[in-house]
C-alpha cells in the first residue's frame, strides 16, 4: 500500500469514537501527571496499565502514548509557574521560564512553549512516519544474532548514558533480566525460580513490577517532602498570552534547532527527552549572541528545550516500533502492552499490523492538537490543579495501584507482589540503584534469551557468530566503544576531585 | 546529565517562593563518612543475589551446552554477571568517602502496610473496606491525622472507585461483603 493509503487508513483507525476517546483520556491524564510534581510519567502509565487488558491493543497504545507525550506539555506549567519541574524533561525550562513568570510574562511563556511543543511534536511525528517504515523494511533481514546484539546495545546505552554510576545501571539491567527468567522456560517448559508458587508459572507480572518499583517507591519517598508551593498570582488568560514581535522573532530559530536536536536524541537508545532538552538548552546558550541573557528570562531558553522534549518524545517510537527495541523504560512498557496482547514486536510489526502502526501515528497528530486546545484556552484549570496538596493525592494513587493490580486476575496475590516490589523499589532508591534499567531488562530479558539461544543453536555454540555477521559486528563494536567511553569518563571524573554522586 | 538538570533550578530558587521541597527528617545530609557504605551495601546485596541465582540455577536446572542450552544456562549467566557487578561496586566503595544515607522509617511502614491492608481486606470484605484501609493507613504516613479531611477523602475515593471500576469498566468486584 502506498504512503497516502496508509495515512488514510491510520486516520480512519484513529478517528473511531473509541480511539478518539482514549486518545483524549491519555493526553488529559498526561497533562494532569505532567502538571502535578511528585507523580512521574512511569507511575502514571503503570497505573493505567491494567485497563489495557480490556482494550484493543491499538486503543491501549494510543492511550498510553498519549500519557507519554502529554506530560511533555504538562510538565512545563509547574516549571514556569513554580520553578519546580513537573517531570524531569522539563527541568531546564525552569531556568528561563520562571524568571519570565516573575517578570509578569507567565502567559507569554506558557503560550509560546505550547507552540514550541506542538512544532517539536509535529516534526518528530513526521520523522517517525518517514523513517520507521524504511528502517523496518531494512531490519526485516535481521537474524537472531543481530537482534541479540541490538538489544545488548539498547540496554547498555540505557544504563551508561542515564545519570549515575554505569556499574549500577548495568547491574540493574542484569537483575531485570534475571527477574525476566522467572516462570516457565519457553523452550523446555521447565519452571524456573517459581519456588512452588503456582502464580509465578506465568512469570512475574510486568504491572506489579512497574507499579511497585515506580509508583509505590515514588510515593514512599515523596510523602512529607512534596508540598504545595505558592503559585505566582498572575492572570494567565488569553490576553496575557500575546507575545511581542520581538518574542516571535527570537523564538522560531531556537524552536527549529531544538526540534532537530530532540528528533536526533529521541531515536537513540538511552537518551530520552530529558537529555534532549538539556542538550538543546546548552546549544542555544552557545550559539546565542548575548549568552548573558540566559537565566534571566530569555525566551530562547524555553523554546528550544520544550521543542526538543516533545520531538524526542515522538521519535523515541522509531526504534520501538521499527525494530521492537525500546530505548527507555517507558517504551519498554509500550512493548509490554503489545506482548500482553500476543503481538510480537519487531520489524514485521509495521507490515503485519498496519492498522496499529498507522493508527497510532495518526493519533499522535490528533493528540497534539487536543493538547494545544487543553493548553491555550484551558490553562487556568491546570494552574488551579497545582494547588492540590500531596497528602490528598498520594492515598488516591495508592488506591488506584491496589485496585488496578487486584483487577488483573481478582486475586490478592498481585497486590502482595506490589508490596514486594514497592519495598524493593524503595530499597533501590535508598541505595541509589536506578529503577528504569531494571524495567528495561525485565521486558527485554525473555526476548534476549530467546534470540541468544537461537543464535547459538544456529552457530553450533560458536560465540564468534556475533562478530562474523557484519551488522551484529558493527553493533557489538559500538556497544564496546560505549562501555569504554563511559569507563574513561567515569575515571576522569574521579581524578578531577571528590565524586559527586 | 539528568541529575544536573534536576538540581539546577533549586539553586536559582527566588526568595518569593515558599520552598516546596523540605527535608526536616533527614538528619545530616552533608555529613561525610569514611567509606561509601551505601555502595558497599548495594554491592554486597547484588553480589549475594547473583551468587544465589547462579547456585540455584546450577543445582536445580539443566545447564546444557552452548550449542544446546538447557533452562539453567541463561539464568546462570545473569547470576555470574550480577555477582561480577556487585564486586565491581563493592571494592571501589571501600576506598572512597561517602555521604550518609537518609533512611525513612514511617513512610515505608505506613505505605507498605496500607497495601497489605488492601490485600487482606479486599477478598473477604469487598472493595469499600479495602479502599478505606489503604486510604486511612497510608494517610498516617503524614504523621498527623485530620479526621474531617480524611473522612471526606475516603468518601470521595469510594465513590470514585465505584464509578470508575464498577460503572465505567464493569468489573465484577463486590463493593461490600460480610463473610460471617
Amino acid at each position: 500500500m502506498d504512503f497516502f493509503g496508509n495515512v488514510m487508513m491510520g486516520l480512519e483507525t484513529a478517528l473511531t469514537l473509541t480511539n478518539l476517546f482514549y486518545c483524549f483520556l491519555g493526553v488529559f491524564l498526561g497533562m494532569l501527571v505532567g502538571v502535578i510534581p511528585g507523580i512521574g510519567v512511569l507511575s502514571a502509565i503503570s497505573l493505567l496499565f491494567p485497563i489495557t487488558f480490556y482494550l484493543d491493543p491499538t486503543t491501549a497504545l494510543i492511550m498510553l502514548a498519549g500519557i507519554w507525550y502529554g506530560t511533555g506539555y504538562g510538565g512545563r506549567t509547574a516549571s514556569i509557574l513554580l520553578n519546580i519541574p513537573g517531570s524531569a524533561s522539563n527541568a531546564v525550562t525552569c531556568l528561563d521560564g520562571y524568571p519570565m513568570a516573575r517578570q509578569g510574562r507567565a502567559g507569554v511563556a506558557l503560550f509560546m512553549t505550547t507552540v514550541a511543543s506542538f512544532v517539536g511534536g509535529c516534526i518528530g511525528i513526521l520523522v517517525l512516519m518517514l523513517f520507521a517504515p524504511i528502517i523496518a523494511s531494512y531490519a526485516i533481514t535481521f537474524g537472531s544474532a543481530e537482534y541479540f546484539a541490538l538489544m545488548v546495545l539498547g540496554v547498555v546505552a540505557a544504563s551508561t548514558i542515564s545519570d549515575g554510576s554505569v556499574i549500577k545501571g548495568l547491574a540493574m539491567v542484569v537483575l531485570g533480566i534475571a527477574f525476566g527468567t522467572v516462570g516457565m522456560d519457553s523452550q523446555t517448559a521447565a519452571s524456573r525460580f517459581t519456588f512452588g508458587v503456582i502464580e509465578l508459572l506465568d512469570g512475574l507480572s510486568l504491572i506489579a513490577l512497574a507499579m511497585g518499583v515506580f509508583g509505590v517507591a515514588e510515593v514512599i519517598s515523596s510523602v512529607r517532602r512534596v508540598e504545595v508551593g505558592e503559585v505566582l498570582k498572575q492572570n494567565v488568560g488569553m490576553r496575557s498570552m500575546k507575545p511581542t514581535r520581538d518574542d516571535v522573532r527570537r523564538s522560531w530559530m531556537p524552536m527549529l534547532r531544538g526540534s532537530g536536536i530532540g528528533t536526533f536524541f529521541g531515536t537513540l537508545p538511552g537518551t530520552g527527552p530529558a537529555v534532549a532538552s538539556f542538550m538543546a538548552y546548552v546549544v542555544e546558550r552557545r550559539v546565542a549572541p548575548q549568552p548573558e541573557r540566559f537565566g534571566h528570562g530569555a525566551i530562547e531558553g524555553i523554546m528550544a528545550p520544550e521543542a526538543a522534549d516533545n520531538a524526542a518524545e515522538q521519535t523515541s517510537f522509531v526504534p520501538t516500533l521499527s525494530l521492537g527495541i525500546p530505548g527507555s523504560a517507558t517504551m519498554a512498557l509500550m512493548l509490554g502492552v503489545l506482548m500482553i496482547h500476543g503481538i510480537t514486536p519487531g520489524p514485521s510489526l509495521i507490515n503485519s499490523q498496519p492498522q496499529l502502526f498507522w493508527g497510532l501515528i495518526m493519533s499522535f497528530w490528533i493528540g497534539n492538537v487536543l493538547l494545544v486546545i487543553l493548553n491555550v484556552p484551558l490553562i487556568g484549570l491546570w494552574v488551579r490543579l497545582l494547588t492540590i496538596p500531596y497528602r490528598l493525592l498520594y492515598p488516591s494513587v495508592l488506591m488506584f495501584i491496589c485496585i488496578g493490580a487486584y483487577s488483573i486476575s481478582y486475586s490478592a496475590v498481585d497486590v502482595w507482589f506490589i508490596l514486594f516490589f514497592g519495598a524493593l523499589g524503595y530499597l533501590m532508591r535508598v541505595l541509589g540503584l536506578p529503577a528504569a534499567p531494571l524495567l528495561l531488562g525485565f521486558v527485554l530479558g525473555p526476548l534476549m534469551e530467546e534470540h541468544f539461544r537461537r543464535a547459538m543453536l544456529l552457530a553450533r555454540g560458536d560465540f564468534l557468530v556475533f562478530l562474523e555477521r557484519p551488522v551484529s559486528a558493527a553493533v557489538m563494536t559500538l556497544t564496546v566503544l560505549l562501555l569504554v567511553w563511559s569507563g574513561v569518563s567515569a575515571l576522569r571524573r574521579r581524578n578531577r576531585g571528590p565524586v559527586a554522586t | 546529565m539528568a541529575t544536573i538538570a534536576v538540581q539546577a533550578p533549586q539553586k536559582r530558587r527566588g526568595p518569593a517562593v515558599a520552598p516546596r521541597v523540605r527535608r526536616k527528617h533527614d538528619r545530616s545530609d552533608n555529613q561525610m563518612l569514611k567509606r561509601d557504605y551505601r555502595d558497599m551495601v548495594a554491592g554486597a546485596l547484588l553480589c549475594a543475589a547473583g551468587l544465589f541465582i547462579t547456585l540455584y540455577a546450577i543445582h536445580n536446572y539443566q545447564v546444557g551446552t552452548l550449542r544446546r542450552m538447557g533452562p539453567g544456562m541463561f539464568p546462570m549467566g545473569t547470576g555470574v554477571l550480577l555477582t561480577f557487578f556487585g564486586i565491581m561496586l563493592f571494592i571501589p566503595a571501600l576506598f572512597r568517602p561517602g555521604s550518609r544515607v537518609s533512611l525513612r522509617f514511617w513512610s515505608p511502614l505506613f505505605v507498605l502496610s496500607s497495601i497489605a491492608a488492601f490485600a487482606l481486606l479486599v477478598g473477604p470484605f469487598g472493595l469499600f473496606p479495602a479502599v478505606m484501609g489503604v486510604v486511612v493507613i497510608s494517610s498516617m504516613a503524614e504523621l498527623e491525622i485530620r479526621p474531617a479531611s480524611l473522612a471526606g477523602l475516603v468518601a470521595a475515593l469510594c465513590t470514585m472507585a465505584w464509578l470508575i471500576f464498577k460503572v465505567g469498566l464493569g468489573l465484577s468486584l463486590p463493593m461490600l461483603n460480610w463473610p460471617f
